[in-house]
């Protein structure tokens, strides 16, 4: 398989886990570029270019809620999941979950 | 602060609407803040930081347009198949419409082929860039103002019939074009046998030069004779590209003579034009009978050799679908 092909299923697959992996990071508030490096740390990767307007749409759509902290010498905007947003993680996480579940199914019927 | 950065910053928060920039304004400055403060941590000179930085965000007009939501697509794939369908549909009815207007008009004010070509191509040339242009606006903005596609979803109601190349459905086809060259020869042989006009001793004056009958008239019939044939074929057989070459080669044999006899004026009978003083040749009003019998044959005989070319591109066309559900 050339690579671009490969590279584009792998995007087609983790298209929509970011904004699982923000929902549910963001139950604890934070700021856009410390949650673009906590998430680079648990393994999943997305450019700021990327995650700055996402968290503006989720925000836009109710999912995060925002306040801007000016405390410090930079003023950083903080997002923090919304219960709409709770609601939606919970419902997306279960349905990761049966996924999962129905994917090793059927890879593990593949091989018997 | 320095000014890359803050032309950036301009460069994006200028292409949304007013109300937002206030608000989008301190959100890219933060989010390139801290990626330059990542890579100064890594050790890059402040310059370079800020340039790489930048560089990695891209186009500041596709990233506004990512925060606003903006759609980046003149037509999106939600009204591609539409926009596709009426811009097709305009263009097939009103090009061929408005060049054979002009065709016809500038070629009896002016009296010149070549003269009402150029207009009428320069006139489908505007007519398509006018459809186009104003059937993509509408497009466009419905696109933007995200209108409901209220009498645009596809229904079932809206797929095509199967093309009709039944033997049924030819057999009109085959009854007017018979009775069509029927007419046809009957006129040629009435002219003669039974002239309309006579003369003062009471003989007949036939309207096509009698001299005729020993060289082009016999030519004419026999061509009469064989569209007769070729319709039956047609019946049998339905369209196919070698009929429709079979349709040119008959179509150039009868308009090519018949054109260079009447342009010669060695068609019609020289004692008929006496009799009756009247003279094609003669322009009334700015053009003349001959130049709208000319238009007319050619008009004609450009469309008759067009329609068989496109029934042989439908029939081929029909043939697919057919094989195409008959393997399943």
């Amino acid at each position: 398989m050339s690579d671009d092909l490969l590279q584009g299923h792998l995007q087609e697959l983790r298209r929509g886990t970011v904004v699982l992996a923000c929902l549910c990071r963001l139950r604890h508030p934070d700021y856009g570029y410390a949650l673009l490096e906590s998430l680079e740390a648990s393994g999943i990767h997305v450019d700021a270019n990327t995650l700055y307007p996402l968290l503006r749409r989720l925000e836009k759509q109710g999912l995060l809620t925002s306040e801007w902290n000016t405390a410090e010498s930079r003023p950083r905007k903080f997002y923090r999941t919304s219960p709409a947003g709770d609601d939606l993680a919970a419902t997306l996480t279960a349905d990761w979950d049966r996924l999962t579940t129905s994917l090793h199914r059927l890879a593990e019927g593949d091989r018997s | 602060m320095t000014s890359l950065t803050d032309r950036y910053i301009w460069a994006a928060v200028r292409t949304v609407p007013e109300a937002q920039r206030s608000g989008l304004e301190p959100e890219i400055r933060e989010m390139i803040e801290e990626s330059i403060d990542v890579r100064l941590a890594a050790g890059d000179d402040p310059a370079s930081a800020e340039r790489a930085t930048l560089t990695g965000l891209g186009d500041p007009e596709r990233l506004a347009a990512d925060y606003v939501d903006r759609p980046l697509v003149l037509v999106g794939p939600r009204y591609y198949l539409e926009w596709l369908r009426l811009l097709k549909t305009i263009a097939f009815i009103s090009v061929p419409i408005a060049a054979a207007a002009v065709f016809v008009v500038q070629l009896f004010t002016t009296g010149s082929v070549g003269g009402a070509i150029g207009s009428a191509a320069a006139t489908a040339i505007s007519v398509t860039v006018h459809v186009g242009f104003w059937t993509t606006l509408l497009f466009v903005i419905l696109e933007r103002t995200g209108s409901t596609e209220a009498g645009m979803e596809w229904t079932v109601d809206r797929l095509p019939e199967l093309p009709d190349g039944s033997r049924d459905g030819r057999r009109s086809e085959l009854v007017a074009s018979l009775v069509f060259l029927a007419v046809f020869a009957g006129l040629i042989l009435w002219q003669q046998v039974r002239p309309a006009v006579r003369a003062e001793d009471g003989s007949g004056i036939p309207l096509l030069d009698p001299a005729l009958w020993t060289s082009w008239l016999p030519w004419f019939l026999g061509l009469i004779v064989a569209e007769a044939f070729f319709a039956t074929w047609i019946f049998r057989r339905g369209w196919s590209w070698s009929a429709a070459a079979v349709n040119l080669v008959l179509g150039v044999a009868f308009t090519v003579p018949a054109l260079q006899l009447w342009a010669a004026g060695d068609l019609l009978n020289p004692a008929f034009l006496d009799a009756t003083g009247w003279d094609p040749g003669v322009a009334t009003e700015g053009w003349t009978v001959s130049t709208i019998v000319t238009a007319s044959v050619l008009v004609l005989a450009v469309w008759d050799v067009a329609d068989g070319f496109l029934k042989a591109g439908r029939a081929s066309g029909a043939a697919s679908p057919r094989r195409v559900l008959a393997d399943h």
